[in-house]
Order: structure tokens, then sequence, then C-alpha cells
């Protein structure tokens, strides 16, 4: 399984992804497809991305069953707790150069 | 009027992650969610409701309402030190299951049913039987040397320089790297033990080769899924003479929790164990009266409050 969520993306890409997945949503695309596929996926999404921001969630065998992705700038960045991948939601003043700090550390 | 949700049901262990660590930050609900918001307050959401326990480590702190809320979802909250090695546990209280407790109560009283449970637990752990006509203190002899044996044959094979099972856990680091390894490997292990057996409806402290300890049934347990599981993984990381030996010590429990199925095989095992006593559970005494609020259907495992 796998889904990817899209905003403020460019109306080219959310075309293509819809070649492949299924709308289900405004900008939520599901689907079932292998790692090559998923990897040649999301260079779609990497190159047509512009100033939008994407996520992709998959089905894997870690512990949690599944991984995840991201592209773009968005309050909420991965984060990582000793090998269970959580997100932190940031607090509304303190984008940009917070996120930075928290992505390098 | 905004709809009002279904009540909150524990689910079952085999559905949840292992363990989660916190380290540092405060515990809090927010919108119903169970939050860790650091001093910069990035809220990061923990699933509570899919974790199996929640080490909570020196740098935290816990609402009342993070606290309500993790025993609502049967996640198993536990204060640690440093390391992970644990102080004082809440959340997920146990004994709620009167049949059970007596059930393991009884087989524990009667002298040739705990002899069977022991033998059974050590030819669990060993994949063979014991020897026969033994009783159980000659069995815990037994079992004391092969476990030496064991722990001495798996540094060699890791090429870990190994002395003895040894540590002081007012100091914690006195002890070498392999036992370090080994004591935060084996606390993650004691957490999902306790935890399981709570969501299984028994006792931690009622145990057959341990005695005398409020988690005696919890190291019983443990021990049966300890030489397949964290001591290889303490070894080996050991072996790499890691910075930081608790991350890769659980990183490593994590991936083996996961190939072992351990959270999927521990609740059964329990039963399994308890069963060779050979015991039925009691019934109900014939004067017993059903309550008068019958229990809500649950989904989660039998000690579960629902």
């Amino acid at each position: 399984m796998l889904v990817i969520v899209v905003e403020n993306a460019p109306p080219r890409l959310r075309g293509r992804l819809a070649l492949w997945l299924l709308e289900v949503r405004a900008g939520v695309y599901v689907g079932k497809v292998s790692r090559r596929v998923r990897e040649m996926i999301w260079a779609n999404v990497k190159d047509g991305i512009d100033q939008g921001n994407a996520v992709m969630a998959w089905t894997t065998n870690t512990e949690s069953g599944f991984d995840f992705q991201t592209l773009g700038t968005n309050r909420r960045i991965p984060v990582e707790m000793d090998g269970i991948k959580l997100v932190s939601f940031l607090p509304e003043e303190k984008e940009g150069s917070e996120q930075d700090e928290i992505a390098s550390s | 009027m905004s709809p009002i949700l279904p009540p909150l049901k524990p689910i079952p262990i085999k559905d949840r992650v292992s363990v989660l660590f916190v380290e540092k930050g405060n515990l809090d609900v927010l919108d119903g969610a169970f939050v860790v918001v650091d001093k910069r307050g990035a809220r990061t959401h923990i699933p509570v409701g899919g974790v199996t326990c929640l080490m909570l480590e020196p740098g935290s702190r816990v609402s009342h309402a993070a606290v309500a809320l993790a025993s609502r979802v049967g996640c198993l909250l536990l204060w640690t030190g440093d390391s992970g090695v644990r102080l004082y546990s809440a959340g997920q209280p146990g004994g709620a299951r009167a049949d059970r407790l007596l059930y393991q109560a009884k087989l524990a009283l009667d002298d040739d049913a705990r002899l069977k449970v022991v033998r059974k637990m050590y030819a669990m752990r060993f994949k063979e039987e014991p020897p026969a006509r033994r009783s159980v203190d000659q069995l815990r002899g037994i079992e004391g040397v092969r476990v030496r044996k064991m722990y001495e044959l798996l540094a060699k094979q890791y090429g870990v320089s190994w002395k003895t099972r040894n540590y002081d856990h007012t100091n914690w680091g006195s002890g070498d790297i392999p036992n370090r390894c080994l004591s935060s490997a084996t606390a993650c292990l004691y957490g999902i033990s306790e935890a399981a057996i709570l969501a299984a409806g028994y006792a931690p402290a009622i145990g057959f080769i341990h005695t005398g300890k409020p988690q005696s049934f919890v190291y019983d347990i443990a021990d049966i899924f300890k030489f397949e599981t964290v001591v290889p993984v303490a070894f080996r990381v050991a072996a790499k003479k890691p910075r930081d030996p608790e991350r890769d010590v659980r990183l490593a429990c994590r991936e083996v929790f996961r190939q072992t199925r351990l959270l999927r095989k521990i609740i059964p095992s329990i039963e399994e164990i308890l069963a060779a006593g050979g015991l039925n559970v009691p019934e109900a005494h014939p004067e017993a009266v059903a309550p008068a609020i019958p229990n809500k259907e649950n989904i989660g495992d039998a000690g579960h409050r629902g």
C-alpha cells in the first residue's frame, strides 16, 4: 500500500500522479506498487513539486509496518525515536530556521 | 452539538509496536491525542494505543491526563533511570481478572503443578526436556550453570571479553560495556514481558522459578525469550564498541523483537506454560452472582480493562 499526499503542488504533478495512483481526495493518492515503481513515482514528485510539499508513506517490514518520507517545507517534520519514526508538529511562529536546525540534528 | 466518539478500548498486544522511549519533554493530552511537547513548543504525537510500553526517562514530565489516557488504551508506562532500567510503573493496572489470578496462585501453591510449570519453562527455554526427577531447586542449579556457559559461548562467538554478569544498578556508568548492553536490552524485554503478563490478566509478583520479588513472574517469562532475543543482541552491539551503546541496543532489540514475532508469541506462551501445570482454570463457585453491570465487549487481551 502506498499513500502520497501533496500540498500546494502544481496541477501538472497532480495529473501525473493520477496516472498510477487513485486520487481519493484532493491531493491524496493511494495505490499498491513495487519498490521500483514507488521510487520512480517519488522521482516524479521530486522533480515536479516546485514550491509545494509532499509526503509518501508505504507498507514495509519495519516494526510499525510502514515507513514514510517527505519533501518540501511543512510544520510537520519526521523525527526518529530509537528506530520508530514519528512526526513533530512545530509551533507556528518558529518556522524556517527552527526547522533546519531540527532536521540537521 | 458535537458528536460523541465511541469509548476508548485497548487493542491486543500482538498488534502493537514493542516499546518507545521518551527522553525529555512534557507528556500531555492535546485534542485527545497523547503528545510530547519539547521546550521549543514542538509537539510530537505518540500513538500510545499502538505501543506496548512507554519508557519515560529522567528528562520527562507527565500530566494527570496523559497517565489517564495511557491507562485507558492499555499502554504500560515505565519510569526508568538513565539507560532504561526501571524504577516504577503505572498505566496498566492488572489484577483485572480474578479467575486468572486464582489460577496462577493455585499453580504456584501446588508443589506438583509448580514443578510441572517450571519444567515447561525450561523445556521452552532450552528447546529440550530437562532431566527427569529433579526438584525445582535442582533445576534452578542446572539452569544457572547452563546460563553462565551460554554467556561465555556468546561472548566468544561475538569476540567480546566477558568476565561475569554483574552490574551495580545504583551506579550505571560502573559496569563494563557488555554488562551495560545486557542491562539495557533486558530492561526492554522486562517492560514488554510485564505488559504482556498484565494484559493476559496475570500477576507479575507470582513467579515459579523466581520468587519473592514484585516482578518474579516477569523474570520467569522474560528468561524464556532472553537467549533467543536480547542476549545475542547485547553481545553483538558490545562487540562493535559503540559510542552510544544504549541507542544501538534499542534499535537492535526492536529489530529482533520484530523478527522473532515476540509480541505475537508471548501471551500464547504464558498460557501454554501455565497449562502445563495440569490444573483447570477455577470455575465460578455456585453462589457467585454475575455482575449487575455486565462487562463491555473487549477487543483487547483478557486482562485489559475495557
